[in-house]
């Protein structure tokens, strides 16, 4: 190409970079009409309008949770210019240090978008607000909602709310700086239903901010639809008479009706009050509560692994007759207890021998440590290490070692110790006889209140249980999530559950570990157990269902150095028991001292190692 | 003056309009809403005022003034810009962080703005010495090192946008004799520098593989096109892999967000897939870290950019009434934004025809340069073309959201003494060149 033809590349590359810009330009100025309609937003305000978030009802349909409205005091960052700081501090009653603190904060986040400058206002300080906002153009109040509690328990079932993270902003765009949220327990885990649609008003303002009426004929408006209410399957009764009985003791009470896994109540204690953390006090009192030597923000119920003592008899049981190494006639012989070797693992006096039903009924230790031993040296496995994971595996199906998946959050899943744990301390080729304490629901094992109270659930059910579940159903469609229908299967055949049943209506009858606990008129399945505690007294445990035929209610209770089973745990899951039964909640119990005995019992007090039992039920 | 004046009209018409309509734009980017009609100096708008009456001075003298004395003073009057711009380092070194200017008075002068002028100067010279043609290594390099040598001082006062402007000389060297294979490599390097950074660089470096391979296979025969594929494969390959390192490791996070905003990539879920294997190299966190601000700035220039063009719909709000404008919502509008004013406030039809009237510039000034009978004119000529069509090219198309975010005005449009008055000597010591081609005929006959 001759060099002067170029020009023609030149005057052919003017034209196309027109030719692109004149598109470019049709496409922003005529086609692409979202433009448009943003440029015309400006000299409005997008106010956000804040759902009311659901409330949680109990079982019966009694309120334990609503709303209340709350002030906070917004700021535009970009627009905060030009303004009479002092006089606005002045009406805060904040130091302007403070103020430009916050400012500085707000701004950081986002120069254009409002940020929370004040929370919480008190109600005086929002009306006084209300009639010199108008001074102060980059400042609005907005209004949210903040939760109320009807009970002055169950906090850790309940949850608590609070600011959003600036994690939490980063991951989710519903939520914008100064919003709170659910944090734990129903109001974390269910926030998604509760928390609702945010609306918006966007309204036109004029040059000082003073609202105009609504932009665009509302075109852009939207209003907000509220969370959906939660109907919970707690009852309230039950978890408010659960609270008063476990008063003044360390321990949880957790019992779940069978036939649906739904959790009819969660103590915990020591407790607290939900209403502390909300409002203007909350972190304060979040301070003090987390300093709390005795931990009342620890959930015991769905975190503390216990060793679950004798209650664990029942499922040794079901895995020997299931394993075939164990028949309702087999009879083991015990006098004072299991020797054998160097070990010797102590009981009570009793008869014997006994059958599995009477082993259950009076708790031998003895029989259990056959039983156990014979599982683990079954010869249809090559090893004891093979027979143990096997046995995992059963536990495994009963919801032990485990998440049960439970509807909160944070549950843990106890303690089932692998075959390596074993190898690490007794040598590669340990034996049936290393871990022959697990018997009898002792050492390398532990199980959550929750746990245990599913295990109840189970054989109340006769092999299978539903995941546990704190809701029953979600908003005025009454939406179930289908994972709660869905039966959970032991490796256990049904048919072995009875003789087992059997054994367990006798505990709480004459001749039985909790004989003296029994209600008149209702067939009680229970079992007692002691945790051995090395740092102070044992803690007392009691799993049990009722009645008989057709359960209504599978309970576990643990009492934290309440000594045998049948000395706390025992009394107050059977009252638990009667009171959930009775057809009238206001009838007197038939056993007014046993009653009494608990409401006034005081282990606090005695107890002097309330730390360490703390840590001892820690997981490692 | 004893001969008239043959200087082309058409050029200053078109000229005279663009430096009125970018004063009239800029005082409704800077003027509030209530403020009434009427000439403040101590605004922007007031001071364009200004600097459009020292350009018509300036003009005035370069007019005046003999047409040989520019190409005899072409390399006096480079070196003392890159002596200015050597001071400006040597200071801005003392003075912790570069500095573009030189402070007289009130008024900042930007020599980097004069260098493009002397620049255009001294390669028109070089080229127009009676001997050299641009062919030969030692005069093509001697041509590089002209554009080169301004271009690496404006760019270590961290003005990186003046400093691509010289890349636009590329193009001189194109009409003066540089092969048209260079152009096209140009693009072709460009093309896979989008595509790097948009594209896992595994998966264009198969590409390449597929469309090299099958090349090869079809013209196995032919040993020179086998290996020139293979080489383009090599090459391209250790490109991309470098342009991913360079990205990944050596840019800065304010840097690549220019550049993700541009490609319409959001941010934040770029790093995420970064991050999780999509480039070779690894992003390092503390570099994701520290963003924010920064990014939030250009994405928002650039959107906030869109909606006051956008608002502009087919006839614009009017002047003086862009909403967007007047809210002073587009940071930088009166400078580097200047174009969105025109696009909201006279709408699809003006703009049109503002980028019409503009382009008619340019072409004029290719055309005239084209008719030149001497080389160091021509040069001249089409340095001042291809200085002006970078500089619309790139901020038209920064504003339109489809080019980086690179910080350079609109010439005869953008506030700015130095860039007004600069880009006025240009164009005029151009058709002050041009109106002396007369002379140049009659003097060789
Ligand atoms: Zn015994």
């Amino acid at each position: 190409m001759e060099k002067s033809k170029r020009l023609y590349v030149f005057i052919g590359i003017l034209v196309l970079i027109g030719i692109v810009f004149i598109c470019r330009l049709f496409y922003l100025q005529i086609i692409d009409t979202s433009n448009y309609y943003k440029a015309q937003a400006y000299g409005s305000n997008e106010i956000t309008i804040y759902p009311a978030r659901g409330t949680i009802v109990d079982r019966n349909g009694k309120l334990m949770v609503y709303n209340d409205a709350v002030y906070d005091l917004m700021v535009i960052p970009q627009k905060a210019k030009d303004f009479d700081k002092v006089a606005l501090c002045k009406e805060l009653m904040l130091d302007t240090i403070e103020f430009n603190k916050r400012l500085k904060k707000a701004t950081k986040y986002n120069p254009r978008e409002a940020s929370v400058i004040y929370k919480n206002l008190p109600f005086h300080l929002y009306t006084r607000l209300q009639e010199i906002i108008y001074q102060f153009p980059a400042f609005y109040i907005e209004t949210k909602i903040d939760r109320r509690y009807n009970i002055n328990g169950a906090a850790h079932l309940l949850g608590y709310m609070g600011e959003v993270t600036e994690k939490q902003l980063a991951l989710d765009k519903y939520y914008k700086p100064g919003d709170i949220k659910g944090i734990t327990g129903l109001e974390k885990s269910y926030e998604i239903y509760l928390r609702g649609k945010k609306g918006k008003k966007v309204v036109l303002v004029d040059k000082f901010s003073k609202q105009q009426g609504s932009f665009a004929g509302g075109k852009f408006d939207s209003l907000p639809s509220a969370g959906q209410n939660v109907i919970s399957a707690i009852d309230l009764d039950l978890q408010v008479f659960g609270e008063q009985l476990l008063a003044n003791k360390i321990g949880s009470i957790v019992a779940i009706e069978p036939s649906t896994g739904e959790v009819l109540s969660i103590v915990n204690s020591p407790n607290y009050d939900p209403n502390l953390l909300v409002g203007q006090r909350r972190n304060k009192n979040f301070a003090s509560l987390l300093l709390d030597p005795s931990k009342p923000l620890f959930n015991r119920a769905l975190k503390a692994p216990y060793p679950p003592g004798s209650t664990f008899k029942t499922v040794q049981a079901l895995i020997g007759m299931q394993e075939g190494v164990l028949t309702p006639d087999t009879k083991y012989p015990c006098h004072g207890g299991y020797h054998m070797g160097s070990i010797t693992v102590g009981c009570h006096a009793h008869g014997s021998p006994l059958d599995l039903k009477s082993s259950i009924a009076k708790s031998c230790n003895a029989y259990y440590c056959y039983v156990y031993r014979s599982i683990l040296d079954n010869p249809r496995y090559n090893s004891v290490q093979d027979a143990y994971v096997k046995w995992t595996q059963y536990l495994n199906s009963f919801g032990i070692g485990i998440n049960t998946g439970i509807d909160l959050p944070e549950e843990s899943r106890g303690i089932v110790k692998k075959p390596s744990w074993f190898e690490h301390e007794f040598g590669k080729n340990w034996r049936s006889s290393n871990v022959v304490s697990m018997s009898i629901g002792q050492g390398q094992i532990g199980l959550t209140p929750l746990q245990m109270a599913n295990i109840a659930a189970i054989i109340a059910n006769r092999g299978y249980y539903y995941t546990p579940h704190v809701v029953r159903s979600i908003g005025d469609q009454r939406f179930v999530p289908p994972s709660f229908k869905q039966r959970h299967y032991t490796m256990v055949n049904a048919m072995y559950f009875d003789t087992v049943i059997a054994g367990m209506a006798n505990v709480c009858s004459p001749g039985g570990t909790a004989s003296r606990t029994g209600i008149p008129g209702i067939t009680i399945c229970a079992k007692t157990g002691t945790a051995q505690n090395p740092h102070g007294k044992d803690h007392s445990i009691f799993i049990a269902f009722a009645p008989r035929d057709n359960p209504k209610i599978a309970i576990c209770v643990i009492v934290e150095n309440g000594g045998y089973g049948a000395d706390y745990a025992a009394p107050i899951a059977n009252l638990m028991i009667e009171r959930y039964l009775s057809k009238d909640r206001s009838l007197p119990s038939q056993k007014p001292d046993m009653l009494d005995r608990m409401l006034k019992a005081n282990l606090t007090g005695k107890s002097t190692t309330v730390k360490d039992s703390i840590m001892i039920v820690k997981p490692k | 003056m004893e001969e008239k004046l043959h200087i082309d009209w058409l050029s200053v018409i078109l000229y005279i309009l663009i430096v009125i309509f970018g004063a009239i734009n800029i005082y409704s980017a800077n003027s509030g809403v209530e403020e009434v009609l009427k000439l403040d100096f101590t605004k922007e708008y007031g001071k364009q005022v200004l600097f459009i009456g020292v350009s018509a001075i300036i003009v005035f003298l370069i007019l005046l003034t003999d047409y040989k004395f520019f190409n005899f003073s072409a390399y006096g009057i480079y070196i003392v810009v890159i002596g200015l711009l050597l001071v400006l380092l040597a200071t801005g070194s003392f003075n912790k962080g570069a500095q573009a200017w030189f402070k007289i008075g009130s008024f900042k002068l930007q020599p980097s703005e004069f260098a493009k002028y002397a620049t255009a100067l001294a390669l028109a010279k070089y080229l127009g010495t009676f001997d050299v043609k641009f062919e030969g290594k030692r005069n093509i390099l001697i041509s590089f090192g002209i554009i080169l040598f301004p271009m690496l001082l404006t760019l270590l006062q961290n003005d990186t946008g003046s400093a691509l402007v010289f890349g636009c000389f590329v193009l001189v060297l194109f009409r003066e004799g540089l092969s048209g294979w260079w152009l096209i490599l140009g693009v072709y390097l460009l093309a896979i520098f989008v595509t790097t950074i948009l594209l896992p660089s595994i998966q264009i470096i198969i590409a390449l593989l597929i469309i090299c391979g099958l090349f090869t296979y079809f013209n196995r025969v032919r040993k020179q096109l086998v290996f020139l594929a293979v080489t383009v494969f090599l090459a391209s390959s250790f490109y991309v892999l470098s342009l991913d390192f360079v990205f990944a490791k050596i840019l800065k996070p304010h840097q690549q967000q220019r550049i993700l905003v541009t490609l319409n990539q959001d941010v934040d879920e770029y790093y995420a897939k970064k991050s999780q294997g999509f480039s070779i190299f690894k992003f390092e966190k503390s570099k994701e870290k520290e963003k924010s601000e920064s990014k939030r700035d250009y994405s928002y220039n650039v959107r906030q950019s869109k909606i006051s063009i956008g608002a502009g719909r087919w006839v614009g709000n009017g002047f003086n009434n862009g909403t967007q404008t007047k809210a002073k919502l587009v940071p930088e509008q009166h400078t580097d934004f200047i174009f969105c004013t025109v696009g909201e406030e006279y709408g699809f039809l003006g703009s049109t025809l503002f980028i019409a009237i503009y382009l008619l510039l340019i072409g004029r000034i290719y055309y005239l340069a084209e008719r030149q009978k001497n080389v160091f004119s021509r040069v001249f000529g089409y340095s001042t073309a291809s200085i002006l069509f970078f500089h619309f090219f790139v901020n038209i198309g920064m504003a339109l959201g489809i080019l980086p975010v690179i910080g350079i005005p609109l010439p005869f449009m953008s506030y700015g003494g130095s860039s007004l008055i600069s880009f006025s000597m240009l164009l005029f010591t151009f058709l002050k060149l041009d109106a002396n081609r007369i002379n140049e005929i009659s003097r060789l006959n």
